[in-house]
């Protein structure tokens, strides 16, 4: 792993001009050339010199115009570093990559670093921060590079919006005469010319950033001597002055524009490199005081008033269109829902006023006549309200409030003014001419005239072209009346609106060629079109088509269904709803992607979804479901349980059907067939033979990548319906939308590199909300995606939501399992009493290894990879999704070897912030990962416990997931470390999460507490020593690997 | 300098003195204005008094360089006059506006000419001038100078403009605080001395902070804090140099004939569109 770090040094000069640099540097867990000693002083894990230069242009995509060229401008910067035994820690990035306790103690230390000089750093560190969002496998950005880049961002957005001006600096030079001379200090000064920074956002960043600002920003040294950290804010204004003069100092201008401003302020402002001497004459001073008075009048329209002046266009009655009023007001600075009205105002008595004017400030009518002024200068027509000693409002003609809506008011509200316009105007009030479409869904050929529920599978809509204004069809006298009127903006029908007469023009036209014709569009096209035309197309959809699309926007309003007969058990009410709009949009032909959160049983819906098909049809074409391999085994339990009239196949292992007659034959007896990705794949040509009624994606991120065979596979799969499952807030990947919209609704959201450009650059680099909101409502309809904490949820679920998660053995697990069994059943004949006892307590020892990973029961140092334990897969599978949805999880073990593993792996291979505290944990250690755990600011995390250790004491509600990686047989012990997350001030769900290895003495044990507890005659001790007391024949059978459990 | 004023108000002043002066003289006296011959000049009871450095001229029998007493006097407005028009000036919020951001309003003759008067000079008759110099002509060179100077402080401050018309600053701010909106004017009337504010640095300097607390390693590496979350794409500015509008156009330390605002709304705009980093 390599982590970018990077920050501002200001160049150590102690001159009155004193600029700075930004500096990129790469942390790394595996420095090249570890070999030779590192010299003194040079920090050990960091990419030096050549190694720097070709990550930058290996995994940044610098260019260098020959070769060796960028090596030879990396530099050499010192930072201050957290350092303990005599080397600097990890960053806190790096930390869970290397084998290294975060430092409790430690000093600050400078360590020289190789490092590379950022130029135009606003751009730089935007380009990288996009390729680290989708590339990250190996690298990533440090805090510090995160932090530089968002404000860079936040600092670009003011300097957009010309929130800065021209400045004078006003040096004062002291010089003391000779000895002997009369002591008489000569002062004298010079002026600079500079830029500053002068608007409320601007200080606002200041003060937000500076409270989030990681140390380590602050930590950059020129020379290893003397050093101390920067103070944060002296260091971000200075970033930012800087910055702002490297901006203006870098804008290429014109030889015109130069002669324009020669000889003025500006010109040394501009030209700070054209060495002027600095100006020290009494004129100059006369200028720079002129300066400092208009800098301090700007800065008081600013902040000194105690109101914000305020506009609201009142519109003209429609018997007198030329008289508009425009009313002024105020507005408290401190709470802006407290307004005065000036007409309310001035009919006060004179002593009154000073009471009402109390909450606005000090020289309120002062204040009040400048702002007028000021917002005057910007729209003079406010001088026509002011021919008065008690200006309340100014009167506004036809042509002047269009005026007024279409620029002024939005002037008057960059300039810090408060404007009301009619709700007419507001972008969801503007009215606006369309031509409409009006459309009527059109019944499929052939197909009876069935409820709306029951529609094709390519809903078929036809349309024809009408006219309309403002939401009302009119004929084309009408539209010729109005495109024939003076001003743009008319009363129509009682009611003002704006009219863009060219645009109404090429509308005309347009239906005059169109107005016969009805096109036919599918379901999928009228959404797509629906979204992106929305500007110059509206809609007017007939009754059922209304209905259908509002049902697809609002999916709330999704009446539940009925339990099914046949499900052995009970859905909630959630769940109700959700299969309903499973089984809406497939009816209606469109491919659902249910992303419901992790716990709320997805897998239960789809089951309720396949027994409804059942009952309402026969003669269904199976499912087939393809699923990581790790959980093939719960899908297989969970039908089991739930549907067991559901005839299912597996299709996996060595023994599966291979050959196409078989299968073919075989399959149509079945009604779901389960299978990996991994076969997906494999049995490609066998499994496209098929047809299918539906193919399900479970975790669904998994087709991802789409030029990956196992997706292209998946793709090719013939089935009228498709459906993905994810846990994962799907919305937020944009490249994993893609691929799943690619999967089930093909070409809805375009080609991939159309995709790219038209959504995923925009949103991601260019933070374009208006993107973001048309993608949303582009997927909206066919995502489902409900969380824990939505208010309808909640009321549904118990606190705490217990869940079994079954797996199966890998095929080296179940040969371990057998072996040890085998071995036991022979031992066992012989043994007694005590040593009988201890047998049975190792044996069930050995195999819950065994069950958790072959590693950990060989102890032999071999790999702890996901591969040799579907469990842990499964692990890592389900907390992805826990951290993707911002939450955190507990994860109990009684092993303290798992733990440590657990810990590097989470950390290495999933770069998950992860903290482990076991019996040799120390208490100030451990407290201080509980706090940091529980703080609000730290990232979504995993607590690792031992069981024994995580027992007392502890108070870690910030996770809503308990994970039992191996049992322990007696559910007080569970239920009490459960209770770790599940405690008083949790406010959340807690979903409980506990592994079974499926077809091994894990599963039967569970059954046997379970069945117990159901009797209520379970009689437990602390420990699992009850049992010992089952007699051998039980025993055997208990830990019995049953074959057909294990998949391989 | 080309132009001795850029507000309406001093060009009016000029341009009254152009009507009934000869354009040779006004053209030197435009190069006593700029080129420094005018000593000092003070202002009185409405008349202006100025010491201006004449030029040798034999035919006129000047050998030595010569000081020229100058005097000008604007017809003054009586002082029960200045009485009314204080009083409709205080009446309306738009002149009033418009004089505390030390403007002259476009509209201030509305609060003379009721009474048959005017503030700004239109014509010879509002001109009593006199000068020591043996020019026969009235205006000479001499007072067209100094005229030219009135006009270009007048620029800066209008009041100047009722001083030379008879009123007092100390009468001016007597008749303000008859009335309410009068009293605002007055209380801003009274002008502080800006003092100024020397920088250690050029930028802000970067402190050292030898006794920085770091709290801890995570903190160090992280901050207290996430940041906060970024904005929206940088939404362009409506309308360019809205900041400085506010303060209206040629601010004092402007020297330009070209105007302050269209040359910053260039710049903001080269600055947006044209720069690497902006784009």
């Amino acid at each position: 792993m390599h982590v970018i770090h990077g920050t501002w040094i200001p160049d150590d000069a102690h001159e009155f001009i004193e600029s700075g640099a930004f500096y990129l540097w790469v942390e790394t867990d595996t420095p090249p050339g570890t070999s030779r000693r590192s010299a003194d002083g040079v920090h050990p894990r960091h990419l030096a010199h050549t190694a720097l230069a070709t990550f930058l242009m290996e995994k940044l995509g610098l260019q260098e115009p020959v070769p060796g060229a960028l090596a030879r401008t990396l530099c050499i910067k010192y930072f201050l570093l957290p350092t303990a035994a005599g080397k600097p820690s990890p960053s806190f990035e790096l930390l869970r990559y290397v084998d290294e306790e975060e430092p409790i103690e430690f000093d600050l230390a400078p360590w020289q670093v190789y490092c590379f000089q950022v130029p135009d750093i606003i751009t730089t560190l935007n380009d990288i921060h996009f390729i680290a969002l989708n590339a990250a496998e190996d690298f990533q950005l440090g805090a510090d590079l995160l932090f530089w880049h968002q404000y860079s961002q936040a600092l670009k957005s003011i300097i957009a919006k010309d929130q800065y001006i021209p400045a004078l600096k006003y040096r004062a030079i002291s010089s003391t005469p000779p000895k002997g001379k009369r002591a008489k200090n000569i002062s004298s000064f010079e002026l600079h010319p500079a830029w500053e920074l002068l608007s409320d956002t601007y200080e606002t960043a200041i003060q937000r950033y500076v409270a989030a600002m990681p140390g380590v920003c602050t930590a950059g040294l020129n020379s290893p001597d003397g050093a101390a950290l920067f103070g944060k804010e002296s260091l971000l204004r200075h970033f930012s002055e800087c910055l702002l003069h490297n901006v203006v100092t870098g804008t290429p201008f014109t030889a015109k524009f130069d002669q324009q401003i020669a000889g003025t302020l500006l010109y040394g402002c501009v030209y700070p490199y054209r060495p002027a001497p600095p100006q020290a004459s009494a004129d100059a001073l006369e200028d720079y005081k002129h300066w400092l008075a208009w800098r301090a009048n700007l800065t008081r329209a600013h902040t000194e008033a105690g109101f914000t002046l305020c506009f609201r266009l009142e519109e003209a009655p429609s018997t007198d269109v030329d008289n508009w009023q425009l009313h002024f007001f105020v507005a408290a600075r401190h709470d802006p829902s407290l307004r005065l009205s000036l007409d309310a105002y001035w009919h006060l008595k004179p002593k009154d006023r000073i009471e009402a004017a109390r909450p606005f400030g000090q020289d309120f009518e002062k204040n009040l006549l400048l702002a007028l002024g000021y917002a005057a200068r910007i729209y003079p027509t406010v001088w026509d309200g002011m021919a008065t000693d008690h200006p309340t409002g100014c009167r506004l003609t036809l042509e002047e409030a269009f005026a007024f809506l279409k620029e002024s008011a939005w002037v008057l509200g960059d300039a810090g003014y408060t404007v009301i316009v009619p709700a007419w105007w507001t972008p969801e009030g503007r009215r606006r001419t369309k031509v409409r479409l009006k459309t009527a869904l059109r019944s499929p050929k052939g197909a009876a005239a069935a409820g709306p529920g029951y529609l094709s599978l390519n809903t078929i809509i036809a349309y024809e072209y009408q006219l309309s204004v403002g939401g009302q069809l009119v004929t084309e006298e009408e539209w010729q009346q109005l495109v024939n009127a003076k001003t743009p903006l008319v009363q129509f029908r009682g009611q003002w609106m704006e009219l863009d007469r060219d645009k109404m023009q090429q509308l005309l036209q347009f239906w005059q060629t169109h107005q016969d014709e009805v096109p036919e569009i599918t379901l999928l096209e009228l959404l797509k079109i629906g979204t992106e035309a929305e500007d110059d197309l509206e809609w007017d959809h007939d009754q059922n088509l209304q209905d259908m699309l509002s049902r697809l926007h609002d999916k709330n309003a999704f009446a539940p269904i009925e339990n099914p007969p046949a499900l052995q058990g009970t859905l909630r009410d959630y769940q109700k709803r959700g299969v309903a709009w499973l089984q809406y949009l497939e009816n209606l032909g469109l491919n659902p992607c249910l992303a419901d959160d992790m716990g709320l049983g997805k897998t239960l819906e789809v089951i309720a979804r396949l027994l409804k098909e059942r009952e309402e049809a026969d003669g269904v074409r199976p499912t087939l479901v393809i699923a990581p391999t790790s959980v093939l085994g719960n899908w297989r339990k969970e039908i089991e349980r739930f549907a067991p009239q559901l005839r299912t196949l597996v299709h996996q292992g060595s023994t599966r059907l291979k050959d196409r007659q078989i299968f073919a034959e075989t399959y149509q007896t079945h009604d779901v067939v389960l299978t990996s990705f991994a076969l997906a794949r494999l049995d490609e040509k066998l499994l496209q033979s098929m047809e299918w009624h539906r193919v399900v994606v479970d975790e669904a991120q998994n087709i991802k990548n789409p030029q990956a065979a196992q997706t292209r596979a998946i793709l090719k799969l013939a089935a009228p319906h498709r459906l993905a499952l994810t846990g994962t807030p799907v919305e937020n990947r944009l490249r994993d939308l893609w691929s799943i919209f690619n999967f089930l609704n093909p070409g809805y959201l375009g080609k991939e590199a159309q995709f790219r450009k038209a959504f995923e650059v925009p949103i991601n680099k260019d933070n374009n909300m208006a993107k973001s909101a048309t993608l949303k409502k582009l997927v909206e309809p066919f995502i489902l995606r409900r969380v824990k904490t939505d208010k309808r949820i909640i009321d549904d679920l118990p606190d705490k939501i217990e869940q079994k998660m079954y797996c199966t053995l890998t095929p080296e697990q179940a040969s371990l399992y057998e072996a040890v069994v085998k071995d036991v059943t022979e031992q066992l004949n012989e043994a007694e009493g005590i040593q009988r006892k201890g047998l049975i307590l190792s044996t069930l020892l050995r195999l819950k290894q065994i069950c958790n990973h072959p590693a950990q029961f060989l102890q032999d140092g071999s790999a702890f990879t996901a591969e040799r334990s579907h469990k842990l897969q499964r692990l890592g599978e389900m907390l992805e999704e826990v951290i993707d949805s911002g939450e955190s999880a507990l994860i109990f073990t009684q092993f303290t070897e798992i733990g440590g593993s657990l810990e590097r792996y989470l950390e290495h291979s999933w770069h998950y912030n992860t903290y482990y505290l076991h019996g040799g944990t120390n208490v100030a250690r451990r407290d201080r990962m509980v706090a940091e755990f529980q703080d609000p600011e730290t990232e979504p995390s995993l607590f690792i416990l031992s069981l024994r250790a995580g027992g007392v004491g502890l108070n870690l509600t910030k996770a809503n997931h308990v994970f039992h990686y191996d049992r322990w047989w007696n559910p007080a012990v569970e239920d009490q470390a459960t209770d770790r997350a599940f405690r008083i001030g949790q406010r959340k769900n807690v979903f409980v999460h506990k592994f079974v290895a499926m077809g091994t003495m894990e599963e039967r044990i569970d059954a046997m507490i379970e069945d117990k507890k159901r009797l209520s005659s379970l009689v437990v001790g602390a420990d699992e020593s009850w049992l010992t007391e089952l007699d051998n024949d039980t025993f055997k059978d208990l830990i019995a690997l049953r074959r057909s459990a294990v998949l391989e | 300098m080309a132009q001795f004023s850029r507000t309406w108000w001093g060009q009016r002043f000029i341009a009254a003195l152009e009507e009934f002066t000869d354009p040779a003289r006004l053209g030197r006296g435009r190069s006593y204005a700029s080129g420094g011959r005018i000593l000092e000049y003070t202002l009185a009871k409405g008349t202006v008094t100025a010491r201006v450095r004449g030029s040798i001229n034999p035919y006129f029998g000047v050998y030595k360089e010569p000081i020229y007493r100058t005097t000008i006097t604007i017809k003054a407005i009586s002082s029960a006059d200045w009485t009314k028009a204080i009083r409709q000036i205080a009446s309306r919020a738009d002149l009033v506006t418009k004089l505390l951001m030390n403007e002259m309003p476009d509209t201030i003759e509305d609060a003379f000419s009721g009474l048959g008067l005017h503030l700004l000079p239109h014509s010879e008759r509002d001109f009593v001038t006199d000068c020591s110099c043996p020019d026969y002509a009235n205006p000479c060179k001499h007072i067209a100078g100094v005229c030219y100077l009135l006009a270009s402080a007048l620029d800066h401050d209008p009041f100047l403009m009722f001083e030379l018309r008879g009123l007092s600053r100390d009468d001016l701010h007597t008749e303000l605080a008859r009335s309410p909106l009068g009293q605002i004017l007055a209380s801003a009337l009274v002008s502080t001395e800006v003092p100024v504010e020397p920088v250690e640095s050029y930028y802000t300097r970067p402190i050292r902070e030898p006794a920085a607390v770091v709290a801890s390693h995570k903190e160090f590496w992280t901050g207290a804090k996430r940041p906060p979350a970024p904005l929206a794409a940088a939404s362009q500015a409506s309308v360019p140099a809205l900041l400085i509008k506010k303060q209206g156009d040629y601010p004092p330390f402007w020297h330009k004939d070209v105007s302050f605002i269209s040359v910053m709304e260039e710049l903001y705009d080269r600055i947006r569109t044209k720069n690497r980093q902006m784009k």
